[in-house]
């Protein structure tokens, strides 16, 4: 770290170094509570109940539906990063209606577009919209 | 105490504007609303609500604030009474006995119970912060740098430590927390502290951006890393949401317990929502004459948790308005949203924004009223909501929550920060690592830094200032009794049972 001249009397380090050294205690002190048997109990569950198996695919669909939200907002626009988004969790936690899904996506994402852009002046990126959706 | 009064009052005629009526109006629809959803509680609505400070005036957009923090608490209980499914934290409670008469036909003399107790507890409770909050903050101006160190390493304390299951992973969260709170260029010195180059991250994380992904985008995901097909039912309302005579005369005591439980466990930190409900959940059985009706939909079970409940929310606020010190998600989320219009709360709020706070303060007895009137009415309506197919409903909290971490700097790399920010509160749940701790932990770590810097400079480096005079030993005596207390009840305990 690059530390500026400075005549203060605390160090921007000193700190830091005090958050570190209690993380670390904090550390150790989870690594020996978990080594002597004491695993966090998932929320929602009750102690004694049975373990819930992760489900790997409805994450995944979920976590790809924030990435390409990510990925689609400054490129294609808000409209389009919204739709899809919205449709891949829907997706994801067990709806098959493709067709509506998608039509309740996009009235959802043109929606809350306009709301904000229109109602709030907040500018969102209007994408391949631009002149469109103004 | 008169002069407060009368502030007051000037208080109610900011909040009887057209403007700031509507808004207060929005937000107790909107608090609801949020209340009644599962997986939405009032810290995410209001996070999620935070970009309109860029175009609302400050008083407006935290008399909205206010009316969803309450209106959240009302709804709440809704969902626990007729699904089974707290809404949020502090109605985990009201479902035990709730539900019980829901399946019994009362459903409507149990949402009746919790919506009068909430008021009654509510009311009150709002008369102890207005009277009480002015008092706390006059005494704090004493008070020195090394004193507010002193209480912000008490409240760490407390919420690291009471707040669920394990103390140990409370302090995970906690120092998760603290490290996210040292992102970003020291202000002081402008040093960079673990930006690893990336120039977005000189300003630091957005708080915001943490609350919004720790709560939404990390209970969807781990929401669908539990996704089984099981549906929850709803259960009908059967006649009106209204109690009879029986109901009220053992209603009544309960919610007066209830608000003299929860108002003084907010206002000293104790945990969250959880504790006081269960607290008066407690009490209420142990001192009732049916006990046997506990289990099996007794109304006291219903309307003292309720009324801890709301008493609870108002007196979080008294040490978040007069210290500056939020010690529950939402107040947090508040306090960013006082800082967003560059106000600080804290003991000279009072006097440097009068209309704001009192405007605040009134908002909250009007809400309060609004939530009464409003919501037994449209009880039929609430239900509805519930029938709103689980999928669209964790589409659109997903999608709300990347639109509030983008429009508050028109960012990706907010937007990247949510995403880490969401793994690492599905992580937490998955492990049974609070949450609330690490978002106090990424608010108040800053100020803990900035406190400490004050002292040594009035001290010139000694670091004898942070335990000089009597308020911080004070408070220290008691962080010694929070941290030992619990652990020589567990010793005790496990030493009578080995016994």
């Amino acid at each position: 770290m690059d530390i500026p001249q400075d005549n203060s009397i605390v160090s921007p380090q000193t700190f830091p170094y005090m958050v570190a050294a209690f993380a670390s205690l904090v550390g150790l002190g989870l690594i020996v509570d978990v080594l002597r048997g004491k695993h966090g109990l998932p929320e929602g569950d009750e102690p004694g109940d049975p373990y819930t198996p992760l489900n790997w695919k409805t994450m995944a669909i979920v976590a790809t539906a924030i990435g390409m939200h990510v990925i689609l907002l400054e490129i294609a626009g808000y409209v389009i990063a919204a739709t899809v988004c919205f449709w891949g969790v829907a997706y994801a936690f067990g709806s098959r209606k493709i067709l509506k899904d998608l039509a309740i996506s996009t009235v959802f994402a043109v929606i809350v577009y306009f709301s904000f852009s229109k109602g709030l002046n907040i500018n969102l990126p209007s994408g391949f919209f631009e002149g469109i959706l103004k | 105490m008169g002069n407060n009064f009368a502030m007051l009052m000037d208080g109610f005629q900011t909040v009887f504007t057209p403007t700031n009526l509507m808004f207060g109006l929005l937000g107790t629809f909107l608090g609801t609303l949020v209340g009644v959803l599962p997986g939405i509680g009032p810290a995410l609505a209001i996070g999620l609500l935070l970009p309109i400070t860029l175009t609302v005036n400050p008083t407006s957009a935290l008399i909205m604030f206010a009316a969803i923090f309450y209106g959240a608490m009302y709804g709440g209980s809704t969902t626990s009474i007729l699904l089974n499914t707290p809404g949020e934290s502090g109605s985990v409670i009201t479902a035990l006995e709730g539900n019980k008469m829901a399946k019994a036909g009362r459903a409507g003399a149990a949402l009746a119970t919790a919506a009068i107790g909430s008021f009654v507890a509510g009311t009150i409770a709002t008369i102890l912060l207005a009277f009480g909050a002015p008092v706390l903050a006059e005494f704090a101006l004493t008070i020195q740098p090394a004193g507010y160190l002193a209480l912000i390493i008490l409240a760490f304390a407390t919420v690291g430590t009471l707040l669920g299951t394990s103390r140990i992973r409370g302090l995970v969260a906690l120092s998760t927390g603290l490290v996210i709170g040292l992102v970003g260029a020291d202000l002081q010195s402008g040093a960079l502290r673990l930006t690893f180059g990336n120039l977005n991250a000189i300003d630091g994380i957005e708080t915001v951006t943490v609350i919004v992904a720790i709560f939404a985008l990390g209970e969807t995901l781990y929401l669908a890393s539990r996704h089984t097909l099981v549906k929850a039912s709803v259960l009908q309302i059967q006649g009106k949401a209204w109690m009879t005579r029986e109901d009220f005369r053992r209603s009544w005591r309960p919610w007066l317990r209830g608000t003299a439980i929860g108002f003084p466990l907010g206002v000293i930190p104790a945990g969250g929502s959880e504790v006081p409900t269960f607290l008066s959940y407690g009490v209420e059985k142990a001192i009732s004459k049916n006990k046997d009706e506990f289990g099996k939909g007794a109304i006291e079970g219903v309307a003292g948790p309720e009324a801890a409940n709301n008493a609870n929310a108002a007196g979080v606020l008294v040490p978040m308005l007069a210290l500056g010190l939020p010690t529950s998600a939402t107040a947090a989320v508040v306090l960013v949203a006082f800082q967003s219009f560059n106000i600080q709360p804290g003991p000279m709020l009072f006097q440097t924004n009068p209309e704001i706070v009192w405007g605040l303060i009134a908002s909250l007895f009007v809400g309060n009223f609004l939530l009464l009137v409003l919501n037994l009415p449209l009880i039929r309506f609430w239900v509805m909501l519930l029938k709103i197919p689980s999928h669209y409903l964790y589409a659109g909290i997903t999608t709300f929550a990347l639109l509030g971490a983008y429009a508050l700097n028109n960012s990706t790399f907010d937007l990247q920060v949510a995403l880490a920010v969401g793994v690492i509160g599905f992580l937490f749940r998955r492990f049974g690592v609070p949450i609330t701790p690490l978002i106090i932990g990424a608010i108040l770590g800053p100020l803990s830094e900035l406190y400490f810097k004050r002292s040594l400079q009035i001290s010139q480096g000694d670091w004898g200032i942070l335990v000089a005079g009597t308020f911080p030993k004070v408070i220290y005596g008691i962080l010694i009794l929070v941290i030992i207390g619990p652990l020589v009840w567990n010793f005790k305990k496990t030493f009578a049972i080995k016994k």
